[in-house]
């Protein structure tokens, strides 16, 4: 009984073509099951369209350039909300977290204001803003602030004391305290409150763009839904699945890099 | 000297001469390691002074002629974030490169200057942390049990190389410790605290470089072992 359990995957070496492949069978049979669904009528099209004629919508729209201008407004809005938000999250939380009187002063009243949803906003932005971009922007930054704000502010409130105590040993103060031991110390928790607000990013964006807006993805998608083009609303759902995982990819490949020093984030070889 | 609201040490009158080793010994929760971070000013006593050379022990005076005071800590206290040299560098001048070098290749480490803490064993990286001390040629080093938590094995060379290090630099040592042996083999002087008080305070005569087998070693480490575990003795002659 004592004897060591094959990993119930040990069978396949890793790294092999089989391997690779194996994390994508399932989708590839979800795929032929919907092509074969819609093919033999199973499925009418004004339902759910055939993978084939999203795909060839898919071509049109972005032949056209439609779909590349639509995809350029949309990822501008999540990128400068992100920017704008998650700037002053990380500013914000750097100040609350590293001096006493800041926390006393702000803490309360952010912690207050994040039990907001930031979408049930959306009535009175649209009153403040219009359908504007800024309504937009208004919106995301405000969603993304607060899981930056949170980490960032845990972050440095979670720094190693004995590291602190280390540093004061070595004549380290000031800036140079702050640049070689909390800011690193806290990089992990403020990495991990960009990633989860880059999920957030594309959620709100959605909705927001689904409510009022006159171009994006989201735009685009109800703009669909008027003429029953259900080709086009699933290549705009599917649109934000790839954004929402290049988003995701990039803030993975930034902790990889940031974080090298930690064996978690090294790669394995 | 007070810590949380108990009083840790009092009637704590001790003096260390220049270039001495000084080890100092007791039970856990004795006030050596309070001892120690009032030495560097990580603590502030209530009452009484401090004074190192004829500065008073502070973190934050910078004044000149302050005899520079390191510590290596029980656990490595490296940072994870920065490669080995640039650990060993910590607080250093960017221009002082070859010198970390040279201190990195004195503890055996040259070749892992590009590695991560990580990557290192725990030995290794309190190697690291020594070499991090001596780069800044301190007049006092503090070692708050730095071996405690190494390998027999490792324990006796990393000894060997403080010993080795303290005897070509002629800095002034204070070593905290559990280990009587440790105590015996390193220090000239070794000071038992008991209950916050100075319960003896034992010169140690045995030429170096030391053998444990020696007969005096064992018997000065016999003894003051024995007036370590005092009380405990004392209830075992009892039954």
């Amino acid at each position: 009984m004592d004897r060591p359990q094959p990993n119930s995957v040990a069978w396949i070496r890793p790294h092999t073509l089989v391997a690779q492949a194996l994390p994508w069978i399932m989708p590839i049979l979800l795929l032929i099951g919907w092509q074969w669904a819609s093919s033999a009528g199973l499925l009418p099209s004004r339902f759910l369209p055939a993978p084939r004629a999203v795909l060839r919508s898919f071509y049109e729209l972005s032949a056209s350039g439609e779909l590349w201008s639509h995809v350029r407004v949309s990822a501008l809005r999540a990128l400068s909300g992100f920017a704008v938000g998650g700037g002053l999250g990380l500013f914000l939380g750097l100040l609350t977290g590293s001096l006493r009187w800041a926390e006393t002063l702000l803490d309360t009243t952010i912690q207050m204001v994040r039990n907001i949803p930031p979408l049930a906003l959306i009535p009175l932005v649209i009153l403040w803003f219009g359908i504007d971009e800024s309504a937009k922007l208004f919106l995301v930054a405000l969603g993304v602030f607060f899981p930056v704000y949170i980490n960032t502010f845990h972050g440095i409130r979670s720094v190693d004391r004995g590291l602190l105590e280390m540093g004061r040993t070595y004549g380290l103060s000031g800036w140079a305290l702050y640049r070689d031991i909390i800011l690193p110390g806290a990089l992990p928790s403020i990495l991990v409150g960009v990633r989860f607000s880059l999920g957030l990013m594309w959620v709100i964006l959605i909705v927001a763009e689904t409510i009022s807006a006159r171009s994006g993805i989201g735009y685009m998608t109800m703009n669909a839904r008027e003429f029953m083009q259900t080709d086009v609303m699933v290549v705009g759902i599917l649109l934000y699945a790839i954004l929402g995982k290049l988003a995701d990819l990039l803030a993975k490949g930034l902790e990889r890099r940031l974080l090298r020093w930690n064996p978690a984030y090294q790669t394995a070889r | 000297m007070a810590l949380g609201g108990r009083t840790v040490l009092e009637h704590f009158d001790v003096e260390v001469s220049a270039g001495e080793f000084v080890a100092i010994v007791g039970r856990s929760g004795c006030g050596k390691s309070t001892l120690l971070r009032s030495v560097v000013g990580l603590e502030t006593p209530q009452a009484g002074t401090i004074t190192l050379g004829k500065i008073p022990a502070s973190i934050s005076s910078n004044s000149k002629g302050k005899p520079d005071v390191r510590v290596m800590f029980q656990d490595s206290r490296l940072l994870p974030w920065k490669r080995i040299l640039p650990n060993v560098m910590l607080g250093l001048e960017p221009s002082l490169v070859p010198l970390a070098q040279k201190v990195l290749a004195q503890v055996g480490l040259a070749e892992r200057a590009d590695d991560w803490p990580s990557n290192l064993s725990g030995g290794q990286r309190q190697r690291v942390a020594l070499a991090r001390a001596l780069v800044h040629d301190p007049n006092l080093l503090l070692l708050d049990e730095p071996l405690g938590s190494l390998d027999a094995l490792t324990r006796i060379e990393m000894q060997q190389l403080i010993e080795e290090m303290w005897r070509s630099r002629g800095f002034t040592a204070m070593l905290v410790t559990h280990d009587v042996a440790e105590a015996v083999s390193l220090a000239d002087r070794v000071i038992l605290i008991e209950a916050g008080r100075v319960a003896l305070d034992e010169v140690v005569h045995l030429p170096r470089p030391r053998t444990r087998g020696s007969a005096r070693f064992a018997a000065l480490e016999e003894r003051i072992l024995e007036r370590v575990l005092g009380r405990r003795a004392a209830v075992v002659d009892q039954w």
